[in-house]
């Protein structure tokens, strides 16, 4: 477990949601450091999906503070966020019709090529362009997608828009991913080959927040995890003390009773 | 006869490049732009105010597509708490407020009578060859605008217009300003727009309030469908065939010997039947759009 230091990369303090009365997130505070990858976890409506997106940018924040390699980007609005370099993958991702998976992928390479860039053609862009295209197709093959490349983005099975979802938000080397359940509706094998380049991509220095019901995922590949309840942070440990924390047991099954391992894995 | 034909055909080109300009906005942008026509109608101003005050017709041209270019701007930043369909309803309803205004501000639009005398750009050349260096000049910035459209529909630009009209989360969570992209998209559109409204004034030798009827947008909006939304071929094929249905009926008009009310009723009501036709049959347009394959 890494420390909370204040080199971390990610810094959430006393960030505060709510949606009308219904207080979604009270009082949240971690960080995550650099290289880390962290497992977010809690019982369903526990507030994991909007304490994501209220890091991106997506939800505005009550109060609190998020800062990302020391800078607040807590109040900037999504896109900008992406742009300092946090990407993130939706839960339930969906595709467009009339765009092939190719053109997602290229779509999701960050370039200040805009209108004029694009309207001229300039050497720029079309340097930009084969880069793109290039990376797109390496992504897309270390993520078994290679066959449906041509194929609308929206056809793709939901497993495969997960992974779809992954690689755009690799295309634009981000320092930090959140990924919103990736492995939920993959295939066992195909979760396999997630795991392996998550931690391919740890390995390269990629910090990973990861929103997981799976245990067997969680203690694969994380190294700390962080337990979500009505929204309040209730344990923040190892993956392997999770089924001795008293406050995870009471988090998802209401009482004390241990259950060897698999206490976790009674939220769907 | 081929007098009339070289008319329709210049009409149909000026009509493709408004259309095209609304194709960048709606089909790729997916915006529901409903004013259009008010960028067509600050072109022609501009065109009859400086070209009466005696500047010459470039000027005019550059002045209207300056004006559409910043009232596009603002019609995009009008946006930004609204959603698509109120958006679409605003740029209604801003398009309105320009034909009141041009058909009230007598000192500078002329009011409900317009501005007329208009110069035709090649008045000088003799009969037939004045109108056809106009419909070669209208040709000649069709195709540029069209390859324009094209370069930037396939281009990274597009790309991310297309990815914010079908998914706008995803797109933003790509790291894209979807109100930038917004305000581009209508900024383009009206540039183009303004164009063909100045080639329209030029073409007509003058410009009233009546070029601005909301009914002309939904005639752009028409040919778009009828055609196929976000295809620079569909959307022209569209125009063609809309133009041809209204040209048409003049001779049915003279064949079957019935009144001239009867013969406007039927020119909208004959659009609105291929329409209808189209969207039962054809619900994407003649040739839809089509999934970009990337080498």
């Amino acid at each position: 477990m890494i420390p909370v230091t204040s080199t971390a990369l990610l810094e959430v303090s006393a960030l505060a949601k709510a949606f009308g009365g219904n207080r979604v997130l009270q009082d949240v505070s971690f960080a995550v450091g650099r290289g880390e990858i962290v497992g977010l976890l809690g019982p369903n409506g526990s507030g994991k999906s909007t304490l994501l997106n209220a890091i991106t940018g997506f939800e505005a924040i009550d109060a609190g503070t998020v800062r990302y390699a020391g800078q607040e980007i807590g109040r900037l609005p999504a896109h900008r966020i992406v742009s300092q370099g946090v990407a993130r993958t939706f839960q339930l991702p969906s595709m467009p019709q009339k765009m092939s998976v190719m053109e997602v992928a290229m779509a999701a390479a960050i370039s200040h090529h805009g209108f004029w860039q694009t309207l001229l053609h300039t050497e720029g862009v079309r340097r930009a362009e084969d880069e793109a295209r290039h990376k797109a197709k390496r992504l897309l093959h270390e993520f078994l997608l290679t066959h449906a490349r041509d194929l609308p983005a929206s056809a793709l099975s939901g497993g495969q828009k997960k992974l779809l979802g992954i690689v755009c938000a690799l295309m634009g080397d981000p320092q930090l991913v959140m990924l919103d359940e990736p492995t939920a509706g993959v295939h066992p094998n195909l979760r396999n080959d997630i795991v392996q380049a998550l931690l391919r991509l740890n390995r390269q220095g990629m910090s990973l927040v990861i929103v997981e019901h799976d245990m067997h995922f969680i203690r694969e590949v994380c190294s700390r995890c962080i337990v979500l309840d009505r929204g309040h942070i209730v344990a923040s440990c190892a993956p392997a003390e999770l089924s001795s924390n008293e406050r995870v047991l009471q988090a998802y099954l209401g009482g004390g009773t241990p259950q060897k391992d698999h206490a976790t894995e009674v939220a769907p | 006869m081929s007098d009339f034909l070289i008319f329709s055909l210049t009409i149909a080109g000026i009509y493709a490049i408004m259309a095209l300009g609304l194709n960048l906005q709606a089909g790729y942008a997916g915006l529901l732009n409903f004013g259009h026509i008010a960028f067509a109608g600050i072109g022609a101003y501009a065109t009859g105010i400086s070209t009466a005050a005696g500047y010459p017709a470039v000027a005019g041209a550059a002045l209207g597509v300056l004006v559409a270019v910043a009232l596009g701007w603002c019609v995009a930043r009008l946006g930004r708490q609204l959603g698509a369909d109120y958006w679409g309803i605003a740029t209604l309803a801003i398009a309105e407020i320009l034909r009141t205004v041009a058909t009230n501000e007598d000192w500078l639009t002329g009011g409900a009578q317009g501005i007329s005398a208009i110069a035709f750009p090649f008045g000088q050349l003799s009969k037939p060859w004045g109108a056809l260096a106009f419909l070669a000049l209208v040709l000649l910035l069709l195709a540029a605008v069209a390859a324009a459209g094209i370069r930037l529909a396939d281009g990274r630009f597009g790309r991310a217009l297309r990815l914010m009209r079908e998914e706008p989360k995803l797109a933003a969570c790509m790291g894209y300003d979807l109100r930038a992209l917004k305000s581009r998209a209508i900024m383009a559109g009206a540039a183009a727009t303004a164009i063909a409204g100045s080639l329209y004034a030029h073409y007509m030798s003058f410009v009233g309030p009546d070029y601005m009827l909301a009914s002309e947008t939904f005639m752009l909006w028409t040919m778009l469908m009828i055609g196929g939304m976000g295809n620079t071929v569909g959307v022209i094929t569209g125009v063609v065939l809309v133009q041809a249905a209204y040209s048409l009926v003049p001779f049915a008009k003279d064949a079957f010997h019935f009144g001239s009310d009867l013969a406007g009723a039927l020119r909208i009501g004959l659009i609105g039947l291929i329409l209808l036709a189209s969207l039962l049959w054809r619900s994407q347009g003649l040739i839809p759009e089509k999934l970009r394959k990337i080498p």
